[in-house]
């Protein structure tokens, strides 16, 4: 298993879970009370709630790809369907069993027969999956395994030099290693997606990554907004950052140094090991779920002010990018990469401790967010 | 305590991780320099004389160039740096 430590949950289609959820999903957001109440009265359920009512508009495919991929996510070890059977909630579980979702239960409210019943049937049916799941053991598991998603979020003047480019170090070890590693955010990359494209594996890769952001510009600009013009900023500016390359070199370092081996859609499942990028949305809640639906089994998070932002399904490690913040957001933050900007320790050192850390985490050990229950979901739509 | 942060081994700039006074000492890293005169905290200090036009690296990578010389020990911001691509139009 090239010495891998890691050992995690086996799916019948090959791939890994690091987490061994029973996940309620409502398929249209007038079942979200039934399945927080499912959540509630089980042993141990995670719901989540959206806001989608089942129109049919141009965001319906970026919505039918956010829910199948998050259902058929490997950290779940199965997922209940809560819906009102309508022809796109069974498409959204069709998709997922395409996905790989081989567990799951079905449960539409016309077939139940009341609102009562559906809570009632939901919390038995997750109760038993439940006991089921306790019986599945870790059994070890290659580099493979992982599927790290890349984030940052409430960035200040630090995360280009500690938080960010520590992570990019780990990030390097472990795709040299046989993992997968996702970056994302086409926001924060604009202004470096010539020098990422110098890193492509293939010249077609590298003009992905330059279209993908292209194709984002483009639909800002016909707003008469010119994104590069106003940047760096005048606060960037006294912070030291002098070009919007270095700016932008700043978010992108959390990927390291590694070459990118292809540019996935929002939601999109990579489909073999290496570093990619993801079209995402700077939104950390949206890009959170990308990866998700994406199949990203555990984040890191780097952060300067604390955002208190996790997943019902993936495990998100925090990351500060200050010592009085790490200090003062004991129960958020679960690294201090500030220690950097104190002089203190070097990258290759925080790096190293980032990577112990995904790895631990990986075998089970509790995120700061998995503890104070974070589970934040938001669906991203690019039409409405 | 380290007073600069170098990010990569082919970068011509670091980063000043506290505020460095007109003249004060850098020995590090295998370096050793004098500052030309104070650079605040997180802003950048050349390591090595840059060539007028040549790449300013950071991160192993070219995040622009120089517009004027700039020695070693100097402040490497706005007034002696420019992106390689400064708007849309230049893409």
């Amino acid at each position: 298993m090239n010495n891998s430590p890691l050992k995690a949950y086996l799916r019948p289609n090959g791939s890994w879970g690091l987490r061994n959820h029973i996940l309620v999903l409502p398929l249209h957001s007038a079942l979200s009370s039934s399945a927080r109440a499912i959540e509630e009265a089980s042993q141990g359920a995670v719901a989540i709630t959206h806001d989608w009512s089942g129109e049919i508009d141009a965001d319906l495919e970026r919505i039918v790809s956010t829910l199948a991929g998050f259902a058929s996510n490997p950290n779940n070890f199965a997922t209940i369907f809560v819906t009102l059977d309508s022809p796109n909630e069974r498409r959204i579980i069709e998709r997922a069993k395409l996905l790989g979702l081989s567990n799951f239960v079905h449960l539409s409210l016309a077939d139940v027969g009341s609102m009562h019943k559906l809570v009632d049937v939901g919390t038995r049916e997750a109760d038993q999956l439940i006991a089921r799941a306790l019986l599945q053991d870790r059994i070890p598991a290659p580099w493979s395994a992982i599927v790290l998603g890349l984030e940052c979020g409430g960035s200040d003047a630090l995360s280009g030099i500690t938080a960010n480019p520590a992570l990019g170090v780990a990030s390097d070890m472990l795709v040299d290693l046989g993992a997968t590693s996702i970056l994302a955010e086409t926001t924060e990359i604009l202004g470096a997606e010539h020098l990422l494209a110098a890193r492509a594996i293939t010249p077609e890769v590298g003009v992905e990554i330059v279209n993908t952001v292209l194709r984002y510009e483009s639909s800002i600009n016909y707003e008469g907004i010119d994104l590069r013009g106003a940047q760096p900023s005048r606060g960037n500016i006294e912070g030291g950052l002098s070009t919007l390359e270095e700016k932008s070199l700043g978010a992108a370092k959390k990927a390291g140094n590694a070459l990118f081996t292809g540019v996935l859609e929002y939601a999109e499942v990579p489909a073999v090991p290496g570093l990619f990028f993801m079209d995402t949305p700077g939104h950390d809640i949206e890009q959170l779920t990308g990866f998700a639906a994406g199949h990203v089994n555990i984040v890191v998070f780097t952060s300067g002010r604390g955002t208190p932002t996790g997943s019902a399904t993936m495990p998100v490690i925090k990351v500060a990018t200050n010592t009085p913040m790490a200090t003062s957001l004991k129960d958020l933050i679960d690294l201090n990469a500030g220690t950097i900007a104190d002089g203190v320790e070097s990258l290759s050192e925080v790096g190293n401790r980032i990577f112990n850390e995904i790895v631990a985490v990986a075998n089970g050990k509790e995120t700061k967010a998995e503890r104070g229950g974070h589970h934040e979901f938001s669906l991203s739509r690019l039409y409405n | 305590m380290r007073k600069i942060l170098i990010l990569h081994s082919s970068d011509n700039v670091a980063v000043c991780l506290s505020e460095i006074g007109n003249g004060e000492v850098i020995e590090q890293d295998g370096k050793k320099f004098s500052a030309l005169e104070s650079i605040p905290r997180g802003h950048k200090i050349a390591i090595a004389n840059i060539e007028l036009n040549e790449g300013i690296i950071k991160y192993g990578e070219r995040m622009g160039h120089a517009i004027s010389r700039i020695t070693a020990g100097s402040h490497v911001h706005v007034h002696n740096v420019l992106g390689d691509r400064l708007s849309s139009g230049e893409v």
